[in-house]
């Protein structure tokens, strides 16, 4: 008898070990605009599928939630338009739990399984790096928001070829929230905190301090940190006594709350100046410490021309829009226009994405420069939180 | 500096002293260490959450409607992982690996339920800090430095001086003869789940507050763990004097040789102990260090 139930457990426990293990990927077919329409509808002959890389569950899931919601809004509305040429387009999203692994694994299946068209990269730097020498392999563009160079360009300089960045570069992004906080803010003794493991981070760190350096600015000290470290106290305490006016730190928003909060916790009422990830909606997150938090961002979100997007989407979605919303969004509708001119063979869609000129998107009029696979004057906008609202205060060009 | 370090140091260590003292109270009776301590820790600040946004925001409340559901899903957990093998009297290395699984149940349930976000408590109180001369105490680390004070002095108190306290000691002193003396032995051993249930409660309000709340919040029991070994094992006194220690261990390290380093000497020391003074601190009784 104790051998039927425990054969009958192991059963058990084999099926259930099955059933969860059966990936993690979500389609939006044609014309659908619900989640997870996989079965029932029939798939259209000759859909356009474009591969949707992002981190749906994992630590940045609120990146890449937005960039999948985005691009899937475009999706919907070119359909809803009759699509690309008659045909409609189909988005297949892959989760990849912010974990590189995953995230290989599963930009190998869209390209060999799923035959994108082209893919819809991660706002995520870690990943974007991973991926970029394994898409030489494949003739598939990768339109990615991974600012730092390393997932754009290869050590001797020439760009990857599959690899297009959609927004400023980590360089470009650092020289601006440089320039602004010494020559705009006249802030020149600033301390540094950032998390020592995050590619993202750690390409923020170099060219803030040089453009900081030579616009007369001094950076009075610099501490990292660890992926699992919360208590930020001792290490704040380090640099505010070290005469830091203003903290810089360029981190993702989890740790970025703990920091701006654990900051004002050991009184320092300074700016903390920070990259994107202290827009919308880090101010509500954080609470009121985020007043005084100097951050870049792609998007100003009063602009008028994504008003009627952030209304609709809003009202559809109980949610509000934010920067990953229309990076997905932008990269989509080019994809779209490429393909509307090129035809959907990706090695076709590539060479066109590399001579993208003056594409007016939300974010901006986007020229991507053949020799960098980069934005080419893209712009960005500094804001400050005050009364947990963003406040826009000077708009830059991406230029150097 | 060096004292506002050491200040830095107590409060870090008087949240862990809250985890390691949970998991103390477990080790104490049956003799195992309870790895499902850290998910019940989420799982209960999250339940604090929820109340907290749609019910009530004092903290009062929300401390208590946490420490109560701690309590109860711990004691539900003991029905359902371990009261089998307390009853049928096996290797505690069973209790290990139960643990293990409960631990990833209630995270997988917290998952599910939250979605891998995280999330704020409400404001509870305004971020003031008090000032004394060039040293600055942060009002949060203060309130939660004296309710972790308050909590394991109350606790000590239960223990030391109550009917049910004594009964617990000897239920942890020895639970056959404990038994055969008349103390309802499973009683005991469910009052000492509910009440390292409600100090998972208690603790994990308090880490939701400092670090926000994420379904691996829990992840943190393993400095809970550290202290109760360097403390040593089924000592409640023995894990505060370790989780303080190791709180003042951590910061200093932070300060002189940078975060990088803090955990790898957090090991060393644990392993330290481990060969020098196994029993740790307090020295209590030490067989099984599963």
């Amino acid at each position: 008898m104790k051998k039927i139930v425990a054969l009958l457990l192991a059963v058990l426990l084999l099926f259930s070990v099955t059933a969860c293990g059966g990936g993690s990927k979500t389609e939006a077919p044609s014309g659908t605009t619900g989640e997870n329409g996989t079965s029932g509808t029939e798939e259209a002959k000759g859909d356009i599928v474009i591969g949707c890389l992002q981190d749906i569950t994992g630590v940045t899931s609120t990146l890449g939630k937005m960039v999948e919601e985005g691009a899937k809004w475009a999706a919907d509305e070119i359909n809803a338009n009759g699509g690309v040429n008659g045909r409609q387009i189909k988005v297949v999203t892959y989760d990849t739990k912010a974990d590189v692994q995953e995230a290989i694994n599963a930009f190998k299946r869209m390209c060999t399984t799923d035959k994108v068209s082209a893919v819809i990269g991660p706002p995520v730097a870690n990943i974007g790096i991973a991926i970029a020498p394994i898409s030489e392999q494949y003739n598939i563009p990768v339109l990615h928001f991974a600012i730092d160079d390393r997932a754009t360009i290869k050590d001797d300089g020439t760009p990857y070829k599959n690899m297009f960045l959609f927004q400023p570069s980590a360089k470009q992004q650092a020289a601006i929230m440089a320039q602004f906080a010494v020559k705009e803010k006249g802030l020149k003794k600033i301390g540094i905190i950032y998390n020592q493991s995050n590619a993202y981070s750690v390409s923020l760190v170099e060219p803030f301090k040089k453009v900081a350096v030579e616009n007369g600015g001094q950076i009075v000290g610099e501490v990292t940190y660890q992926p699992n470290d919360k208590d930020f106290k001792t290490m704040l305490n380090k640099l505010v006594s070290a005469g830091a006016e203003a903290i810089y730190a360029p981190n993702y928003t989890q740790e970025l709350i703990l920091i701006v909060q654990q900051a004002r916790a050991i009184g320092f009422n300074g700016p903390l100046i920070c990259g994107l990830d202290a827009c919308p909606p880090f101010p509500k997150l954080c609470g009121p410490e985020a007043d005084g938090v100097i951050y870049i961002n792609n998007i100003t979100e009063t602009e008028p021309q994504i008003q009627d997007i952030i209304a609709a989407y809003k009202e559809k979605t109980g949610n509000d829009a934010t920067n990953k919303f229309f990076l997905g969004y932008d990269v989509m509708k080019i994809i779209a226009s490429t393909i509307e001119k090129v035809g959907d063979d990706p090695a076709a869609i590539r060479d066109a994405i590399e001579n993208l000129t003056n594409y007016e998107g939300l974010t901006g009029t986007i020229t991507i420069d053949p020799a960098t696979h980069q934005p080419k004057g893209l712009e960005m906008v500094m804001h400050e939180i005050k009364n947990q609202a963003p406040v826009m205060l000077k708009r830059y060009s991406a230029s150097e | 500096m060096s004292l506002q370090i050491i200040i830095n140091g107590l409060a870090l260590g008087s949240v862990y002293a809250i985890i390691a003292t949970g998991f103390s109270l477990i080790f104490n009776i049956l003799k195992f260490s309870n790895f499902s301590h850290g998910a019940l820790m989420t799982l209960s600040a999250f339940i604090g959450y929820f109340f907290a946004v749609t019910v009530n925001s004092s903290l009062l409340l929300v401390v208590a409607i946490s420490m109560l559901a701690g309590g109860l899903v711990s004691c539900l957990g003991e029905l359902v992982a371990f009261r089998k093998i307390t009853l049928s009297n096996t290797s505690p290395i069973y209790f290990f690996v139960s643990s293990i699984t409960l631990g990833t149940l209630y995270e997988g349930i917290v998952t599910i339920w939250v979605g891998p976000n995280f999330y704020n408590y409400p404001r509870f109180f305004e971020t003031t800090v008090v000032k004394l001369g060039s040293i600055v105490i942060s009002k949060s680390d203060l309130i939660m430095f004296v309710s972790s004070c308050a909590a394991l002095a109350l606790l000590m108190l239960f223990i030391q001086k109550t009917k049910f306290g004594r009964a617990l000691r000897s239920v942890s002193f020895d639970r056959e003869t404990a038994g055969l003396m008349g103390i309802d032995v499973i009683r005991i051993i469910q009052l000492a789940f509910f009440l390292s249930g409600a100090l998972a409660g208690l603790a994990g309000v308090f880490l939701g507050i400092n670090y926000t709340l994420y379904p691996q919040l829990g992840n943190l029991v393993v400095k809970g763990f550290i202290a109760s070994v360097i403390g040593g094992l089924g000592s409640v006194f023995g894990a505060v004097a370790g989780a303080l220690l190791l709180g003042l261990t951590e910061t200093l390290l932070i300060n002189f040789a940078g975060s990088g380093y803090a955990p790898v000497f957090s090991f060393l020391i644990m392993l330290v102990f481990l060969l020098i003074r196994p029993q740790g601190i307090a020295g209590s009784n030490v067989q099984e260090k599963a």
